[in-house]
Protein backbone atom coordinates (compact mmCIF):
# COMPACT_ATOMS: atom_id res chain seq x y z
CA UNK A 1 0.00 0.00 0.00
CA UNK A 2 2.76 2.38 0.96
CA UNK A 3 4.69 1.49 -2.16
CA UNK A 4 1.57 2.14 -4.16
CA UNK A 5 1.07 5.56 -2.63
CA UNK A 6 4.68 6.44 -3.24
CA UNK A 7 4.32 5.48 -6.88
CA UNK A 8 1.28 7.69 -7.24
CA UNK A 9 3.09 10.61 -5.63
CA UNK A 10 6.06 10.08 -7.91
CA UNK A 11 3.71 10.04 -10.87
CA UNK A 12 2.07 13.31 -9.80
CA UNK A 13 5.47 14.92 -9.32
CA UNK A 14 6.39 13.83 -12.82
CA UNK A 15 3.35 15.59 -14.21
CA UNK A 16 4.00 18.71 -12.19
CA UNK A 17 7.48 19.30 -13.60
CA UNK A 18 7.14 22.36 -15.86
CA UNK A 19 7.82 21.70 -19.51
CA UNK A 20 11.24 22.90 -20.53
CA UNK A 21 11.77 24.75 -23.77
CA UNK A 22 14.02 22.09 -25.27
CA UNK A 23 11.40 19.39 -24.76
CA UNK A 24 10.31 18.50 -28.30
CA UNK A 25 6.93 19.74 -29.51
CA UNK A 26 4.74 16.89 -30.74
CA UNK A 27 3.25 17.85 -34.11
CA UNK A 28 0.38 15.83 -35.58
CA UNK A 29 0.05 15.61 -39.37
CA UNK A 30 -1.01 13.38 -42.25
CA UNK A 31 1.63 11.55 -44.25
CA UNK A 32 0.69 13.33 -47.45
CA UNK A 33 2.26 15.97 -49.62
CA UNK A 34 0.10 18.74 -48.11
CA UNK A 35 2.32 19.58 -45.08
CA UNK A 36 5.48 19.67 -47.26
CA UNK A 37 6.83 22.98 -45.79
CA UNK A 38 7.00 21.23 -42.41
CA UNK A 39 9.05 18.40 -43.92
CA UNK A 40 11.47 20.99 -45.29
CA UNK A 41 11.70 22.80 -41.94
CA UNK A 42 12.41 19.53 -40.17
CA UNK A 43 14.96 18.20 -42.66
CA UNK A 44 16.80 21.52 -42.75
CA UNK A 45 16.94 21.82 -38.98
CA UNK A 46 14.89 25.03 -38.71
CA UNK A 47 12.86 23.85 -35.73
CA UNK A 48 15.95 22.99 -33.70
CA UNK A 49 17.66 26.23 -34.77
CA UNK A 50 14.67 28.29 -33.57
CA UNK A 51 14.70 26.58 -30.17
CA UNK A 52 11.60 24.55 -30.88
CA UNK A 53 12.60 20.96 -31.69
CA UNK A 54 9.68 19.05 -33.21
CA UNK A 55 8.80 15.38 -33.42
CA UNK A 56 6.25 14.33 -36.04
CA UNK A 57 3.31 12.16 -35.09
CA UNK A 58 1.63 10.79 -38.21
CA UNK A 59 -2.11 10.11 -38.41
CA UNK A 60 -4.42 8.37 -40.88
CA UNK A 61 -7.21 10.96 -40.97
CA UNK A 62 -7.80 14.61 -40.15
CA UNK A 63 -10.30 14.34 -37.30
CA UNK A 64 -8.13 12.15 -35.02
CA UNK A 65 -5.41 14.83 -35.14
CA UNK A 66 -7.76 17.31 -33.47
CA UNK A 67 -8.89 14.68 -30.96
CA UNK A 68 -5.27 13.80 -30.14
CA UNK A 69 -4.51 17.45 -29.41
CA UNK A 70 -7.46 17.58 -27.02
CA UNK A 71 -6.40 14.40 -25.25
CA UNK A 72 -2.87 15.76 -24.84
CA UNK A 73 -1.13 13.31 -27.18
CA UNK A 74 0.12 16.07 -29.46
CA UNK A 75 0.77 19.79 -28.88
CA UNK A 76 0.40 21.21 -32.37
CA UNK A 77 -1.20 19.94 -35.55
CA UNK A 78 -1.75 20.81 -39.18
CA UNK A 79 -4.92 19.52 -40.77
CA UNK A 80 -8.19 20.35 -42.46
CA UNK A 81 -10.64 22.29 -40.30
CA UNK A 82 -13.41 19.73 -40.05
CA UNK A 83 -16.76 19.92 -38.29
CA UNK A 84 -15.25 17.84 -35.51
CA UNK A 85 -12.35 20.28 -35.23
CA UNK A 86 -14.69 23.25 -34.74
CA UNK A 87 -16.75 21.35 -32.17
CA UNK A 88 -13.61 20.60 -30.14
CA UNK A 89 -12.18 24.09 -30.60
CA UNK A 90 -15.53 25.53 -29.50
CA UNK A 91 -14.96 23.93 -26.11
CA UNK A 92 -11.85 26.06 -25.70
CA UNK A 93 -9.33 23.28 -26.27
CA UNK A 94 -7.80 24.21 -29.66
CA UNK A 95 -6.82 27.42 -31.42
CA UNK A 96 -6.01 28.02 -35.08
CA UNK A 97 -2.66 29.84 -35.27
CA UNK A 98 -1.61 29.80 -38.93
CA UNK A 99 -2.52 29.03 -42.50
CA UNK A 100 -1.68 25.95 -44.54
CA UNK A 101 -2.49 24.56 -47.94
CA UNK A 102 -4.98 26.37 -50.17
CA UNK A 103 -7.30 25.22 -52.91
CA UNK A 104 -6.41 27.81 -55.53
CA UNK A 105 -7.35 28.40 -59.13
CA UNK A 106 -4.83 26.78 -61.44
CA UNK A 107 -3.58 24.21 -58.94
CA UNK A 108 -5.05 20.78 -59.63
CA UNK A 109 -5.28 19.54 -56.06
CA UNK A 110 -8.69 17.94 -55.58
CA UNK A 111 -10.66 16.53 -58.51
CA UNK A 112 -14.36 15.78 -58.72
CA UNK A 113 -14.40 12.22 -59.97
CA UNK A 114 -17.49 10.68 -61.58
CA UNK A 115 -18.07 7.00 -62.26
CA UNK A 116 -18.07 5.93 -65.90
CA UNK A 117 -21.66 4.73 -65.58
CA UNK A 118 -22.90 8.06 -64.18
CA UNK A 119 -20.88 10.02 -66.75
CA UNK A 120 -22.37 8.06 -69.62
CA UNK A 121 -25.82 8.61 -68.10
CA UNK A 122 -25.30 12.37 -68.30
CA UNK A 123 -23.39 13.49 -65.19
CA UNK A 124 -20.90 15.46 -67.23
CA UNK A 125 -20.58 18.73 -65.34
CA UNK A 126 -20.50 20.01 -61.78
CA UNK A 127 -23.89 21.72 -62.16
CA UNK A 128 -25.54 18.31 -62.62
CA UNK A 129 -24.29 16.81 -59.34
CA UNK A 130 -27.62 17.47 -57.59
CA UNK A 131 -29.60 14.30 -56.87
CA UNK A 132 -26.60 12.01 -57.25
CA UNK A 133 -24.85 9.84 -54.66
CA UNK A 134 -21.51 11.17 -53.46
CA UNK A 135 -18.80 9.41 -51.45
CA UNK A 136 -17.13 11.27 -48.58
CA UNK A 137 -14.91 10.04 -45.76
CA UNK A 138 -16.97 11.27 -42.83
CA UNK A 139 -19.68 13.76 -42.04
CA UNK A 140 -18.06 17.11 -41.36
CA UNK A 141 -14.91 16.19 -43.30
CA UNK A 142 -13.21 18.52 -45.78
CA UNK A 143 -14.90 16.54 -48.60
CA UNK A 144 -18.27 17.25 -47.05
CA UNK A 145 -17.35 20.93 -46.84
CA UNK A 146 -16.08 21.10 -50.42
CA UNK A 147 -19.17 19.49 -51.95
CA UNK A 148 -21.29 21.87 -49.86
CA UNK A 149 -19.43 24.89 -51.22
CA UNK A 150 -19.57 23.50 -54.76
CA UNK A 151 -23.33 23.14 -54.36
CA UNK A 152 -23.58 26.83 -53.41
CA UNK A 153 -21.29 27.90 -56.27
CA UNK A 154 -22.91 25.74 -58.95
CA UNK A 155 -26.51 26.14 -57.86
CA UNK A 156 -27.52 22.59 -56.95
CA UNK A 157 -29.04 21.45 -53.66
CA UNK A 158 -26.70 19.66 -51.25
CA UNK A 159 -29.78 18.20 -49.56
CA UNK A 160 -30.82 16.52 -52.81
CA UNK A 161 -27.58 14.51 -52.87
CA UNK A 162 -27.18 11.29 -50.97
CA UNK A 163 -23.88 11.58 -49.13
CA UNK A 164 -22.20 8.26 -48.38
CA UNK A 165 -19.71 8.26 -45.51
CA UNK A 166 -17.16 5.60 -46.53
CA UNK A 167 -14.58 6.25 -43.78
CA UNK A 168 -11.47 5.91 -45.92
CA UNK A 169 -10.13 7.56 -49.03
CA UNK A 170 -9.45 4.11 -50.47
CA UNK A 171 -13.13 3.19 -50.08
CA UNK A 172 -14.16 6.40 -51.85
CA UNK A 173 -11.98 5.59 -54.86
CA UNK A 174 -13.13 1.97 -54.95
CA UNK A 175 -16.79 3.00 -54.71
CA UNK A 176 -16.59 5.42 -57.63
CA UNK A 177 -14.51 3.08 -59.79
CA UNK A 178 -16.99 0.23 -59.26
CA UNK A 179 -19.99 2.52 -59.71
CA UNK A 180 -21.31 2.08 -56.15
CA UNK A 181 -21.47 5.86 -55.89
CA UNK A 182 -21.95 8.30 -58.76
CA UNK A 183 -19.23 10.73 -57.72
CA UNK A 184 -16.56 11.53 -55.16
CA UNK A 185 -13.43 13.66 -54.76
CA UNK A 186 -9.82 12.58 -54.98
CA UNK A 187 -6.42 14.24 -55.00
CA UNK A 188 -4.61 14.48 -58.31
CA UNK A 189 -2.21 11.57 -57.75
CA UNK A 190 -5.19 9.25 -57.25
CA UNK A 191 -7.76 10.86 -59.55
CA UNK A 192 -5.54 10.88 -62.65
CA UNK A 193 -4.82 7.11 -62.67
CA UNK A 194 -8.52 6.39 -62.07
CA UNK A 195 -9.42 8.61 -65.03
CA UNK A 196 -6.67 7.07 -67.17
CA UNK A 197 -8.08 3.60 -66.53
CA UNK A 198 -11.41 4.70 -68.01
CA UNK A 199 -13.39 3.66 -64.93
CA UNK A 200 -13.94 7.24 -63.82
CA UNK A 201 -13.98 10.72 -65.32
CA UNK A 202 -12.69 14.00 -63.88
CA UNK A 203 -15.38 16.65 -64.38
CA UNK A 204 -13.69 19.52 -62.57
CA UNK A 205 -11.19 20.71 -59.99
CA UNK A 206 -12.35 22.12 -56.67
CA UNK A 207 -9.81 24.95 -56.60
CA UNK A 208 -11.07 26.36 -59.90
CA UNK A 209 -14.55 26.88 -58.47
CA UNK A 210 -14.32 27.24 -54.70
CA UNK A 211 -10.82 28.33 -53.69
CA UNK A 212 -10.34 28.13 -49.92
CA UNK A 213 -7.83 27.41 -47.21
CA UNK A 214 -7.92 23.62 -46.76
CA UNK A 215 -5.50 23.12 -43.91
CA UNK A 216 -4.42 25.25 -40.99
CA UNK A 217 -1.85 25.08 -38.23
CA UNK A 218 -3.38 24.81 -34.77
CA UNK A 219 -2.20 24.42 -31.21
CA UNK A 220 -3.71 22.90 -28.11
CA UNK A 221 -4.64 25.57 -25.56
CA UNK A 222 -2.18 24.32 -22.86
CA UNK A 223 0.65 24.61 -25.40
CA UNK A 224 -0.21 28.27 -26.03
CA UNK A 225 -0.59 28.98 -22.33
CA UNK A 226 2.52 27.25 -21.03
CA UNK A 227 5.03 27.20 -23.88
CA UNK A 228 4.41 30.39 -25.80
CA UNK A 229 8.13 30.99 -26.49
CA UNK A 230 8.58 27.51 -27.98
CA UNK A 231 5.47 28.00 -30.09
CA UNK A 232 6.88 31.28 -31.41
CA UNK A 233 10.05 29.40 -32.36
CA UNK A 234 7.95 26.78 -34.14
CA UNK A 235 6.10 29.52 -36.02
CA UNK A 236 9.40 31.10 -37.16
CA UNK A 237 10.72 27.73 -38.35
CA UNK A 238 7.44 27.08 -40.15
CA UNK A 239 7.77 30.40 -41.96
CA UNK A 240 11.26 29.46 -43.11
CA UNK A 241 9.90 26.13 -44.37
CA UNK A 242 7.11 27.91 -46.23
CA UNK A 243 9.64 30.35 -47.76
CA UNK A 244 11.75 27.43 -49.02
CA UNK A 245 8.65 25.69 -50.35
CA UNK A 246 7.50 28.77 -52.23
CA UNK A 247 10.98 29.32 -53.68
CA UNK A 248 11.16 25.70 -54.80
CA UNK A 249 7.68 25.18 -56.20
CA UNK A 250 5.69 28.41 -56.53
CA UNK A 251 8.39 30.57 -58.16
CA UNK A 252 8.09 30.89 -61.95
CA UNK A 253 11.51 29.28 -62.50
CA UNK A 254 12.28 25.77 -61.29
CA UNK A 255 15.94 25.27 -60.47
CA UNK A 256 18.27 23.47 -58.12
CA UNK A 257 16.12 24.59 -55.16
CA UNK A 258 13.28 22.48 -56.57
CA UNK A 259 15.41 19.35 -56.82
CA UNK A 260 16.76 19.87 -53.29
CA UNK A 261 13.24 20.30 -51.89
CA UNK A 262 12.04 17.17 -53.70
CA UNK A 263 14.93 15.23 -52.20
CA UNK A 264 13.92 16.36 -48.70
CA UNK A 265 10.21 15.73 -49.22
CA UNK A 266 10.75 12.19 -50.51
CA UNK A 267 12.10 11.29 -47.08
CA UNK A 268 8.45 11.49 -45.93
CA UNK A 269 6.21 10.78 -48.95
CA UNK A 270 6.67 8.83 -52.18
CA UNK A 271 9.79 7.31 -50.60
CA UNK A 272 11.54 5.07 -53.12
CA UNK A 273 8.98 5.88 -55.82
CA UNK A 274 10.82 6.36 -59.15
CA UNK A 275 8.13 8.84 -60.28
CA UNK A 276 8.32 10.81 -56.99
CA UNK A 277 9.65 14.03 -58.55
CA UNK A 278 6.83 14.14 -61.10
CA UNK A 279 4.16 13.30 -58.51
CA UNK A 280 5.41 16.02 -56.17
CA UNK A 281 5.60 18.76 -58.80
CA UNK A 282 2.15 17.82 -60.15
CA UNK A 283 0.57 17.65 -56.71
CA UNK A 284 1.99 20.85 -55.30
CA UNK A 285 -0.50 23.36 -53.87
CA UNK A 286 -0.54 26.97 -52.84
CA UNK A 287 0.87 28.26 -49.53
CA UNK A 288 0.53 31.93 -48.63
CA UNK A 289 3.69 33.87 -47.92
CA UNK A 290 4.78 33.47 -44.31
CA UNK A 291 2.21 30.74 -43.63
CA UNK A 292 -0.39 33.49 -43.35
CA UNK A 293 -3.77 32.59 -41.91
CA UNK A 294 -6.86 33.46 -43.93
CA UNK A 295 -8.97 34.53 -40.97
CA UNK A 296 -12.03 35.43 -43.05
CA UNK A 297 -11.97 31.96 -44.60
CA UNK A 298 -11.79 30.22 -41.21
CA UNK A 299 -14.80 32.28 -40.14
CA UNK A 300 -16.63 31.34 -43.35
CA UNK A 301 -15.93 27.63 -42.76
CA UNK A 302 -17.17 27.83 -39.18
CA UNK A 303 -20.30 29.66 -40.33
CA UNK A 304 -20.99 26.96 -42.94
CA UNK A 305 -20.70 24.11 -40.43
CA UNK A 306 -22.97 26.03 -38.05
CA UNK A 307 -25.51 26.71 -40.79
CA UNK A 308 -25.54 22.98 -41.57
CA UNK A 309 -26.21 22.31 -37.86
CA UNK A 310 -23.06 20.18 -37.73
CA UNK A 311 -21.42 22.47 -35.20
CA UNK A 312 -23.86 23.34 -32.46
CA UNK A 313 -24.08 26.24 -30.08
CA UNK A 314 -22.64 29.71 -30.47
CA UNK A 315 -18.89 29.81 -31.06
CA UNK A 316 -17.08 33.14 -31.16
CA UNK A 317 -14.51 32.90 -34.00
CA UNK A 318 -12.19 35.16 -32.00
CA UNK A 319 -12.09 32.48 -29.28
CA UNK A 320 -10.76 29.79 -31.60
CA UNK A 321 -8.23 31.86 -33.55
CA UNK A 322 -4.95 33.21 -32.17
CA UNK A 323 -3.16 35.55 -34.57
CA UNK A 324 -0.18 36.38 -32.35
CA UNK A 325 2.10 33.77 -33.89
CA UNK A 326 1.81 34.07 -37.67
CA UNK A 327 0.73 36.77 -40.14
CA UNK A 328 -2.80 36.95 -41.50
CA UNK A 329 -3.94 37.27 -45.07
CA UNK B 1 -28.04 -31.73 22.49
CA UNK B 2 -29.02 -33.70 25.50
CA UNK B 3 -28.84 -37.32 24.62
CA UNK B 4 -31.59 -39.65 25.65
CA UNK B 5 -34.14 -37.00 26.43
CA UNK B 6 -36.06 -36.99 23.16
CA UNK B 7 -39.14 -35.32 24.51
CA UNK B 8 -37.18 -32.25 25.55
CA UNK B 9 -35.52 -31.81 22.10
CA UNK B 10 -35.42 -28.16 21.13
CA UNK B 11 -37.15 -27.23 17.91
CA UNK B 12 -34.65 -26.92 15.08
CA UNK B 13 -34.89 -23.51 13.42
CA UNK B 14 -35.53 -23.39 9.68
CA UNK B 15 -32.11 -22.86 8.20
CA UNK B 16 -32.69 -23.15 4.46
CA UNK B 17 -32.82 -19.40 3.98
CA UNK B 18 -30.99 -17.29 1.50
CA UNK B 19 -29.43 -18.33 -1.80
CA UNK B 20 -32.87 -18.18 -3.37
CA UNK B 21 -33.08 -15.63 -6.16
CA UNK B 22 -36.04 -13.41 -5.43
CA UNK B 23 -37.07 -10.79 -7.96
CA UNK B 24 -37.16 -7.22 -6.77
CA UNK B 25 -37.93 -5.32 -9.95
CA UNK B 26 -38.00 -1.93 -8.25
CA UNK B 27 -34.38 -2.39 -7.10
CA UNK B 28 -33.19 -2.57 -10.70
CA UNK B 29 -34.98 0.66 -11.57
CA UNK B 30 -33.77 2.40 -8.40
CA UNK B 31 -30.15 1.41 -9.11
CA UNK B 32 -30.26 2.84 -12.64
CA UNK B 33 -31.96 6.02 -11.44
CA UNK B 34 -29.42 6.43 -8.63
CA UNK B 35 -26.53 6.13 -11.09
CA UNK B 36 -28.15 8.79 -13.30
CA UNK B 37 -28.76 11.03 -10.27
CA UNK B 38 -25.16 10.79 -9.07
CA UNK B 39 -23.97 11.51 -12.60
CA UNK B 40 -26.19 14.59 -12.91
CA UNK B 41 -25.36 15.92 -9.43
CA UNK B 42 -21.66 15.34 -10.03
CA UNK B 43 -21.88 17.40 -13.20
CA UNK B 44 -23.85 20.19 -11.49
CA UNK B 45 -21.28 20.36 -8.69
CA UNK B 46 -18.43 20.35 -11.24
CA UNK B 47 -16.85 17.16 -9.88
CA UNK B 48 -15.75 16.51 -13.45
CA UNK B 49 -15.68 18.47 -16.70
CA UNK B 50 -18.86 18.18 -18.74
CA UNK B 51 -17.06 19.25 -21.92
CA UNK B 52 -16.51 15.64 -22.99
CA UNK B 53 -18.91 13.79 -20.69
CA UNK B 54 -22.52 14.76 -21.13
CA UNK B 55 -25.08 14.86 -18.37
CA UNK B 56 -28.28 12.80 -18.26
CA UNK B 57 -30.29 16.01 -18.61
CA UNK B 58 -28.33 17.08 -21.71
CA UNK B 59 -28.69 13.60 -23.22
CA UNK B 60 -32.43 13.65 -22.54
CA UNK B 61 -32.62 17.08 -24.19
CA UNK B 62 -30.72 15.81 -27.23
CA UNK B 63 -33.01 12.78 -27.38
CA UNK B 64 -36.11 14.96 -27.16
CA UNK B 65 -34.77 17.20 -29.91
CA UNK B 66 -34.28 14.12 -32.11
CA UNK B 67 -37.80 12.90 -31.38
CA UNK B 68 -39.57 16.13 -32.26
CA UNK B 69 -37.45 16.77 -35.35
CA UNK B 70 -38.46 13.33 -36.63
CA UNK B 71 -34.81 12.38 -37.09
CA UNK B 72 -35.01 9.63 -34.48
CA UNK B 73 -38.10 8.13 -36.10
CA UNK B 74 -36.39 7.96 -39.50
CA UNK B 75 -33.17 6.46 -38.15
CA UNK B 76 -34.93 4.08 -35.80
CA UNK B 77 -37.30 2.92 -38.54
CA UNK B 78 -34.43 2.18 -40.91
CA UNK B 79 -32.43 0.40 -38.21
CA UNK B 80 -35.31 -1.69 -36.88
CA UNK B 81 -36.17 -2.83 -40.40
CA UNK B 82 -32.58 -3.97 -40.99
CA UNK B 83 -32.36 -5.51 -37.55
CA UNK B 84 -35.59 -7.45 -37.86
CA UNK B 85 -34.97 -8.55 -41.45
CA UNK B 86 -31.37 -9.58 -40.86
CA UNK B 87 -32.04 -11.23 -37.53
CA UNK B 88 -35.11 -13.15 -38.69
CA UNK B 89 -33.38 -14.32 -41.85
CA UNK B 90 -30.19 -15.34 -40.05
CA UNK B 91 -32.05 -16.98 -37.18
CA UNK B 92 -34.39 -19.00 -39.39
CA UNK B 93 -31.55 -20.09 -41.67
CA UNK B 94 -29.42 -20.99 -38.64
CA UNK B 95 -32.30 -22.91 -37.12
CA UNK B 96 -32.94 -24.91 -40.27
CA UNK B 97 -29.24 -25.59 -40.87
CA UNK B 98 -28.66 -26.49 -37.21
CA UNK B 99 -31.62 -28.89 -37.13
CA UNK B 100 -30.52 -30.52 -40.35
CA UNK B 101 -26.96 -30.95 -39.09
CA UNK B 102 -28.15 -32.09 -35.67
CA UNK B 103 -30.66 -34.61 -36.95
CA UNK B 104 -29.00 -36.18 -39.98
CA UNK B 105 -25.74 -38.02 -39.58
CA UNK B 106 -24.90 -37.59 -43.27
CA UNK B 107 -24.88 -33.83 -42.86
CA UNK B 108 -23.21 -33.71 -39.46
CA UNK B 109 -19.52 -33.75 -40.35
CA UNK B 110 -19.68 -31.80 -43.61
CA UNK B 111 -22.03 -29.24 -42.06
CA UNK B 112 -19.97 -28.84 -38.90
CA UNK B 113 -16.82 -28.40 -40.98
CA UNK B 114 -18.33 -25.49 -42.91
CA UNK B 115 -19.94 -23.86 -39.87
CA UNK B 116 -16.83 -24.21 -37.72
CA UNK B 117 -14.63 -22.79 -40.45
CA UNK B 118 -16.78 -19.71 -41.03
CA UNK B 119 -17.97 -19.03 -37.47
CA UNK B 120 -14.77 -17.43 -36.10
CA UNK B 121 -14.44 -14.90 -38.95
CA UNK B 122 -15.09 -11.42 -37.56
CA UNK B 123 -18.11 -10.45 -39.65
CA UNK B 124 -17.23 -6.77 -39.31
CA UNK B 125 -14.17 -7.44 -41.46
CA UNK B 126 -16.46 -8.63 -44.23
CA UNK B 127 -18.53 -5.43 -44.43
CA UNK B 128 -16.45 -3.87 -47.26
CA UNK B 129 -16.66 -7.15 -49.18
CA UNK B 130 -20.42 -7.37 -48.68
CA UNK B 131 -20.75 -3.84 -50.02
CA UNK B 132 -19.09 -4.91 -53.27
CA UNK B 133 -21.14 -8.12 -53.50
CA UNK B 134 -24.54 -6.89 -52.39
CA UNK B 135 -24.39 -3.16 -53.08
CA UNK B 136 -24.12 -0.17 -50.82
CA UNK B 137 -27.84 -0.12 -50.05
CA UNK B 138 -29.94 -2.38 -47.84
CA UNK B 139 -28.57 -5.65 -49.23
CA UNK B 140 -25.14 -5.49 -47.64
CA UNK B 141 -26.59 -4.45 -44.27
CA UNK B 142 -29.15 -7.26 -44.15
CA UNK B 143 -26.52 -9.78 -45.16
CA UNK B 144 -24.03 -8.54 -42.54
CA UNK B 145 -26.57 -8.90 -39.75
CA UNK B 146 -27.99 -12.16 -41.06
CA UNK B 147 -24.59 -13.74 -41.66
CA UNK B 148 -23.44 -12.82 -38.16
CA UNK B 149 -26.57 -14.24 -36.56
CA UNK B 150 -26.59 -17.44 -38.61
CA UNK B 151 -23.50 -19.10 -37.12
CA UNK B 152 -24.14 -18.77 -33.39
CA UNK B 153 -27.74 -19.81 -34.05
CA UNK B 154 -26.71 -22.88 -36.06
CA UNK B 155 -24.14 -23.96 -33.48
CA UNK B 156 -26.56 -23.46 -30.58
CA UNK B 157 -29.24 -25.44 -32.44
CA UNK B 158 -26.89 -28.36 -33.03
CA UNK B 159 -25.91 -28.37 -29.35
CA UNK B 160 -29.56 -28.04 -28.25
CA UNK B 161 -30.60 -31.00 -30.40
CA UNK B 162 -27.70 -33.04 -29.00
CA UNK B 163 -28.71 -32.18 -25.47
CA UNK B 164 -32.26 -33.56 -25.74
CA UNK B 165 -32.28 -36.58 -23.36
CA UNK B 166 -31.70 -39.77 -25.36
CA UNK B 167 -33.97 -41.83 -23.11
CA UNK B 168 -36.94 -39.63 -24.05
CA UNK B 169 -36.25 -40.20 -27.73
CA UNK B 170 -35.83 -43.97 -27.15
CA UNK B 171 -39.09 -44.00 -25.20
CA UNK B 172 -40.92 -42.31 -28.07
CA UNK B 173 -39.42 -44.78 -30.50
CA UNK B 174 -40.45 -47.69 -28.23
CA UNK B 175 -44.01 -46.42 -28.29
CA UNK B 176 -43.87 -46.57 -32.07
CA UNK B 177 -43.77 -42.81 -32.83
CA UNK B 178 -42.79 -41.97 -36.39
CA UNK B 179 -39.49 -40.19 -37.10
CA UNK B 180 -41.35 -36.93 -37.79
CA UNK B 181 -43.36 -37.22 -34.58
CA UNK B 182 -40.19 -37.78 -32.54
CA UNK B 183 -38.73 -34.58 -33.98
CA UNK B 184 -41.91 -32.55 -33.58
CA UNK B 185 -43.05 -33.84 -30.18
CA UNK B 186 -39.76 -34.59 -28.39
CA UNK B 187 -36.69 -33.05 -30.03
CA UNK B 188 -38.07 -29.58 -30.77
CA UNK B 189 -39.77 -29.00 -27.40
CA UNK B 190 -36.69 -30.40 -25.67
CA UNK B 191 -34.39 -28.05 -27.57
CA UNK B 192 -36.65 -25.00 -27.28
CA UNK B 193 -35.28 -23.54 -23.99
CA UNK B 194 -31.72 -23.64 -25.35
CA UNK B 195 -32.89 -22.17 -28.68
CA UNK B 196 -34.57 -19.25 -26.95
CA UNK B 197 -31.52 -18.43 -24.87
CA UNK B 198 -29.44 -18.61 -28.06
CA UNK B 199 -31.78 -16.02 -29.53
CA UNK B 200 -31.04 -13.67 -26.63
CA UNK B 201 -27.39 -13.81 -27.61
CA UNK B 202 -27.99 -13.49 -31.35
CA UNK B 203 -30.20 -10.44 -30.75
CA UNK B 204 -27.26 -8.68 -29.09
CA UNK B 205 -24.94 -9.84 -31.88
CA UNK B 206 -27.40 -8.45 -34.43
CA UNK B 207 -27.34 -5.00 -32.80
CA UNK B 208 -23.53 -4.91 -32.79
CA UNK B 209 -23.37 -5.90 -36.45
CA UNK B 210 -26.15 -3.49 -37.39
CA UNK B 211 -24.10 -0.59 -36.06
CA UNK B 212 -21.00 -1.88 -37.85
CA UNK B 213 -22.91 -2.26 -41.13
CA UNK B 214 -24.40 1.21 -40.83
CA UNK B 215 -21.01 2.74 -40.26
CA UNK B 216 -20.04 2.37 -43.91
CA UNK B 217 -22.03 4.09 -46.57
CA UNK B 218 -25.33 4.39 -44.70
CA UNK B 219 -27.29 7.60 -44.92
CA UNK B 220 -29.64 6.80 -42.07
CA UNK B 221 -29.96 4.42 -39.16
CA UNK B 222 -28.89 4.61 -35.54
CA UNK B 223 -25.39 3.34 -36.36
CA UNK B 224 -24.91 6.07 -38.97
CA UNK B 225 -26.31 8.60 -36.51
CA UNK B 226 -23.89 7.57 -33.76
CA UNK B 227 -20.98 7.65 -36.18
CA UNK B 228 -21.99 11.06 -37.48
CA UNK B 229 -22.29 12.46 -33.95
CA UNK B 230 -18.91 10.95 -33.12
CA UNK B 231 -17.28 12.46 -36.19
CA UNK B 232 -18.62 15.88 -35.22
CA UNK B 233 -17.78 15.40 -31.51
CA UNK B 234 -21.39 16.13 -30.71
CA UNK B 235 -21.18 14.38 -27.34
CA UNK B 236 -24.82 14.86 -26.31
CA UNK B 237 -26.14 13.39 -29.56
CA UNK B 238 -23.56 10.59 -29.45
CA UNK B 239 -24.69 9.51 -26.00
CA UNK B 240 -28.35 9.88 -26.96
CA UNK B 241 -27.70 7.46 -29.83
CA UNK B 242 -25.96 5.03 -27.49
CA UNK B 243 -28.93 5.24 -25.11
CA UNK B 244 -31.26 4.37 -28.00
CA UNK B 245 -29.08 1.34 -28.87
CA UNK B 246 -29.23 0.23 -25.26
CA UNK B 247 -33.02 0.60 -25.30
CA UNK B 248 -33.26 -1.48 -28.49
CA UNK B 249 -31.24 -4.20 -26.75
CA UNK B 250 -33.45 -4.07 -23.66
CA UNK B 251 -36.59 -4.23 -25.78
CA UNK B 252 -35.27 -7.23 -27.73
CA UNK B 253 -34.40 -9.06 -24.50
CA UNK B 254 -37.85 -8.26 -23.11
CA UNK B 255 -39.58 -9.62 -26.24
CA UNK B 256 -37.61 -12.84 -26.07
CA UNK B 257 -38.44 -13.08 -22.36
CA UNK B 258 -42.12 -12.83 -23.22
CA UNK B 259 -41.70 -15.48 -25.91
CA UNK B 260 -40.00 -17.75 -23.37
CA UNK B 261 -42.88 -17.32 -20.97
CA UNK B 262 -45.45 -18.10 -23.65
CA UNK B 263 -43.64 -20.99 -25.32
CA UNK B 264 -42.24 -22.68 -22.22
CA UNK B 265 -45.43 -22.69 -20.18
CA UNK B 266 -45.40 -26.49 -20.19
CA UNK B 267 -42.29 -26.60 -18.01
Amino acid sequence: MRLHRRLVLAGLAGFAVPARAEEPIRLGLLRTLSPAPLYLAQERGYFAAEGAPVVFRFFEAAQPIAAAAVSGDIDVGITALTGGFFALAGKGTLKVIGGGLHEQKGFDLTAVLVSRKAYDAGLTSLEKLGGHSFGITQFGSSFHYMIGRLAEAKGFELKSMSLRPLQQIGNMLAAVRSGQVDATMAIASQAKPAAASGEAVIIGWVGDHVPYQITALFAATPMIAKREAALRGLARAYQRGVADYRAAFLAPVKGPATAAAIADITKYVFTGDPAAAQKITEGIGWYDEGGALDVADVKAQLAWFQAQDMVKGPIDPAEIIDTRFLPTR
Amino acid sequence: MRRGNWRMAEPVPFRARGFVARERGWAAAVTLLAVLAVWQIGAELRWFSVAFLSTPAAIARALWHLVISGELGRDLGASLGRLLGGWLGGTLAGLVAGLAIGLFSTLRNPGMAVVSALFPIPKIALVPLFIIWFGIGEGSKLVTVGFGVFFPMAISTIAAVDAVPRNLIRMGQSFGLSQAAVVWRIVLPGALPALLSAMRITAATAIILLVAAEMIGAENGIGAFVLRAGNLYDIDALMAGIAVLSLIGLAAARLIGLAERALLKWR
